[in-house]
């Protein structure tokens, strides 16, 4: 608290936090002081997010004012890691921040008595204080009138200002006050509590007199029994000052039947002292709006009926509006690798450009546009009060399988992408269903997933059409979906009772009122996210991509190159010999054409060279034929001269593709493929499955491009491409026991799906969980489980499918 | 006297004081389920848990195994 010393003037920086309890405005207030200049970032150590903002002020503005947005609570008092940080951010235990200069303190004006508890316990830190009652408007239309003149006076001379944050109301004056307060000695009150505590706090504070704490510490210390305050102070405090603090606790104990009330009984007496005198209010017992609507939104019947509609509305709009958006991006990143292709020398270089980071960076971001239409609906959802009603609706349902409806959202969000599925978990306060939760998202069927079941579908189940209307397909779809449902809700189930231990924790919650969200903060949040999303899936999938390219790029035969330029000049030789020889034919009869029908000849031959396709030339042929049948030989030398255009490039392009699968069937990848095939075998897998997985561990819908690549189609092939299919259905064994036999039959289909559909194929997730749960052990923990899950039920079902089907 | 969680939707009473003391009885205090305050029983989630209720003008969630922990008088 050394800094406490220094006047205004003699600085040009100073750090201001705000505080108060959660849904009162807080973050509106945070938005409207500092605008968009935000810098998101952890609290060291865990993963509470920590907003931090600039504003200027003073004299000429030339004073800087960083605001820190200190997590929401009810309460000082702290008895886990998160809830924690409050506490340390405000009394400055908590590295890399310093005591702040000044705290703003936000309390909501239709819940005074709970904010002024609050309030009253953010004064015993002794720091220049301003308050900030939010919702003005709503206290008013409630007939609640507050005296924050009164209040000032009452709190001994803290400026208490009047705000309507979602409005920008009050905002300046806040700044004005704040700034003002740099300095100011906080205010000497009666103590909150009686006599004897009171004595008690002071004979701990005395005992301990070589630190330089802060009076709300010792609070801390003394009620908060097994906190982490507690253990702070008994590591740096020595055997005497812990009898002494025991004593307290002895005696404390003796005239108040619970320890931990004597704090919060003295706080709420006070508080009601001063709502008491500051707020008269003029309706009471009213119904409030929010409670009507919550008649119809939490009824027993049409509440999850209304809740399951908005969810199809979300999902409705994650994949049809995302759609255009994720075509565009993917033509775009497609451009940019035809663009560096046609500039670049063919060789490494090129290749790691356009396959490996192009390609790479190009499939995370697909998933933007999706990714931001969710969070758009999270946000909402969440400032408009309805997220926490949605928990209520669902908490029996995930309580029975071991988590609890505050679940709900992340394993929705999970349905589009796990990551944001792991990172919506951060509402949920319990530790271990945090965890659990984090570990069980990614066996949601998220959209990486898709692409995969569609093509192996549309491959190899049957259209068949049962009772009428049940198609085959369609079944197996939602049967994957419900896999990876009923898995996660067991695996669950045997985390909380086996793994963690974990009681069932609590549902204790506030519904805040409704609201409509302020688009200036459901703005904010969704930037902030997305920004997030892309700094963290990018980076990784960058990193990994460009080792599969490599794996895959990996080592080039000389001999296959040479074989395929020998190749290309032979077809190319071909070329040049046949147009030469149908030009000097097509001369010749020119020389003994008219000049009428030369004009027609070069007419028509500018039309041939304008045809897009061979069809198009074949049509040109017929229909010119029939038009001018005098002209009929040359029109046919004509044709035949585009035609072989047509049929060259056709050519190139195979000898490009059967370079590409020659080289990649070549690679280390193959070679690790091949390695380990024996153990992907009892799956029913070739070594060319078994590399087209291996190659989309870092990302599911790599396998299109792989098996794409190995049967020779090239890397762009589509999910819907019907020479994929072909090519698929046409695969034989090269060799062992099945030689000849084909290589995908509906059961090996399946095993795939089934192994896609558990397996934790998705390096961004694993990255996301190391730094959700700040410990790589999850990470490894989900990949294991999840790959070990994949592997006994893809097993299961190739050799139960392969008997029963084929 | 009764707890809580065998009330009734739809019956109010006044909170008389806590079963046992546990941080969880602190954070319901903090939220506003205090001794002396009268408290309305809203409803129940499907399924019946879990429940909320109304003190002073905010609405609380909780489930039926914590509010056995609430001790209320009944409104007469």
């Amino acid at each position: 608290m050394a800094n406490s010393s220094l006047t205004p003037t003699s600085r040009k920086t100073y750090e201001v936090a705000i505080c108060g309890n959660p849904n009162c405005g807080k973050t509106t207030i945070f938005n409207g002081i500092t605008g968009l200049s935000q810098h998101v970032a952890n609290y060291p150590g865990v993963t509470v997010e920590k907003v931090t903002g600039k504003f200027t002020g003073g004299k000429d503005n030339t004073q800087v004012f960083t605001l820190v947005d200190i997590p929401g609570t009810y309460s000082l008092s702290a008895f886990s890691p998160d809830e924690d940080i409050a506490v340390s951010a405000l009394i400055g235990r908590m590295k890399e921040m310093t005591v702040p200069d000044v705290i703003i303190c936000v309390i909501d004006a239709t819940n005074l008595e709970r904010g002024l508890s609050f309030l009253l316990q953010v004064m015993e830190i002794e720091r220049p204080m301003v308050v900030a009652v939010n919702m003005m408007d709503l206290a008013k239309r409630r007939g609640l009138i507050i005296d924050c003149d009164k209040m000032s006076e009452m709190l001994g001379g803290i400026k208490v200002i009047p705000v309507v944050g979602n409005k920008k109301q009050g905002i300046d004056a806040l700044k004005m006050a704040t700034i003002e307060a740099i300095g100011t000695k906080p205010p000497q009150l009666k103590s909150i509590y009686d006599t004897a505590t009171e004595k008690l706090i002071l004979d701990l504070a005395i005992t301990d007199d070589d630190h330089d704490r802060c009076r709300a510490e010792y609070i801390r210390v003394i009620f908060d029994v097994g906190s982490p305050a507690e253990k702070r102070f008994l590591a740096e405090e020595s055997e005497e000052v812990h009898q002494v603090l025991l004593k307290v606790r002895e005696e404390l104990k003796r005239t108040h039947t619970f320890l931990s009330m004597a704090e919060s009984s003295a706080l709420t007496f006070r508080a009601n002292e001063i709502f008491e005198e500051t707020v008269t209010s003029n309706k009471m017992g009213r119904v409030t709006t929010s409670e009507k609507v919550d008649k119809v939104l939490l009824h027993w019947l049409a509440g999850p009926i209304l809740l399951f509609l908005t969810m199809m509305l979300v999902f409705q709009s994650i994949f049809s509006w995302a759609e255009p958006i994720m075509d565009l991006i993917d033509s775009l990143f497609g451009s940019l690798a035809g663009v560096v292709e046609a500039s670049m020398a063919e060789g490494p270089l090129r290749s790691l450009l356009t396959d490996g980071i192009i390609g790479g960076v190009g499939s995370v971001l697909i998933f933007l546009p999706q990714i931001i239409i969710l969070f758009l609906f999270i946000a909402v959802l969440e400032d408009s009060g309805y997220m926490s009603r949605a928990a209520f609706l669902v908490d029996r349902l995930f309580k029975w399988c071991g988590l609890s409806g505050k679940s709900f959202i992340p394993m929705l969000s999970s349905f589009a992408c796990a990551i944001p599925g792991i990172l919506a978990t951060r509402t949920i306060e319990d530790r271990k269903l945090r965890y659990i939760t984090i570990m069980i998202v990614p066996l949601m069927t998220c959209s990486a997933r898709l692409p995969v079941y569609a093509i192996m579908i549309a491959a190899f189940i049957p259209y068949k059409i049962y009772f009428g209307f049940l198609n085959l397909q369609g079944i197996v779809l939602t049967l994957l979906y419900l896999l990876g449902l009923f898995v996660a809700v067991i695996v669950s189930y045997i985390l909380k009772k086996i793994i963690f231990r974990a009681d069932s924790g609590s549902f204790l919650m506030e519904l805040p009122s409704y609201k409509v969200p302020s688009i200036r903060s459901v703005f904010i949040r969704v930037m902030n996210r997305a920004k997030a999303f892309i700094l963290r899936a990018g980076t990784v999938i960058l990193a990994i991509t460009v080792i599969i390219w490599a794996l895959g790029y990996f080592p080039r035969d000389k001999e296959i190159y040479n074989q395929y330029l020998t190749d290309i000049s032979e077809v190319e030789a071909d070329h040049s010999a046949a147009i030469e020889s149908f030009t000097s034919l097509f001369d010749d009869y020119k020389a003994d054409m008219d000049d009428q029908s030369l004009l027609k000849i070069n007419e028509l031959d500018r039309q041939f060279a304008a045809a897009a396709t061979v069809e198009d030339i074949v049509s040109l042929t017929n229909s010119s034929a029939a038009k001018y049948p005098e002209l009929a030989i040359p029109i046919g030398i004509i044709s035949n001269i585009h035609m072989y255009s047509f049929i060259t490039k056709d050519k190139l392009m195979h000898l490009t593709n059967d370079l590409q699968g020659k080289n990649l069937r070549n690679s280390y990848f193959a070679r690790i493929g091949k390695v380990l095939e024996p153990i992907f075998h009892p799956l029913g897998w070739d070594w060319k499955i078994t590399m087209a997985t291996l190659a989309a561990f870092p990302a599911r819908e790599v396998i299109i491009a792989t098996i794409g690549t190995i049967y020779n189609l090239g890397a762009n092939v589509e999910e819907e491409s019907t020479s994929l299919v072909e090519k698929m259905r046409q695969a034989k064994w090269e060799d062992g026991p099945k030689k000849g036999s084909l290589v995908f039959t509906p059961s090996v289909a399946l095993s795939i799906m089934v192994f896609f559909a558990l397996c934790c194929q998705c390096g961004a997730t694993l990255v996301t969980i190391r730094k959700e749960t700040i410990s790589w052990w999850y990470s490894v923990g989900t990949f294991v489980y999840m790959t070990s899950l994949a592997y006994m039920l893809s097993f299961a079902t190739y050799q139960i499918f392969s008997r029963v089907w084929y | 006297m009764t707890y809580l969680n065998l009330m009734i939707p739809g019956q109010k009473g006044k909170v008389v004081g806590f079963a046992r003391d546990s941080k969880l009885v602190r954070r319901l205090y903090e939220l506003g389920i205090q001794p002396g305050r009268a408290i309305v029983y809203l409803r129940n989630a499907p399924f019946n848990d879990p429940l909320e209720v109304m003190v002073g003008s905010s609405c609380l969630t909780l489930r039926h195994a914590e509010a056995a922990l609430i001790a209320v008088e009944l409104e007469a």
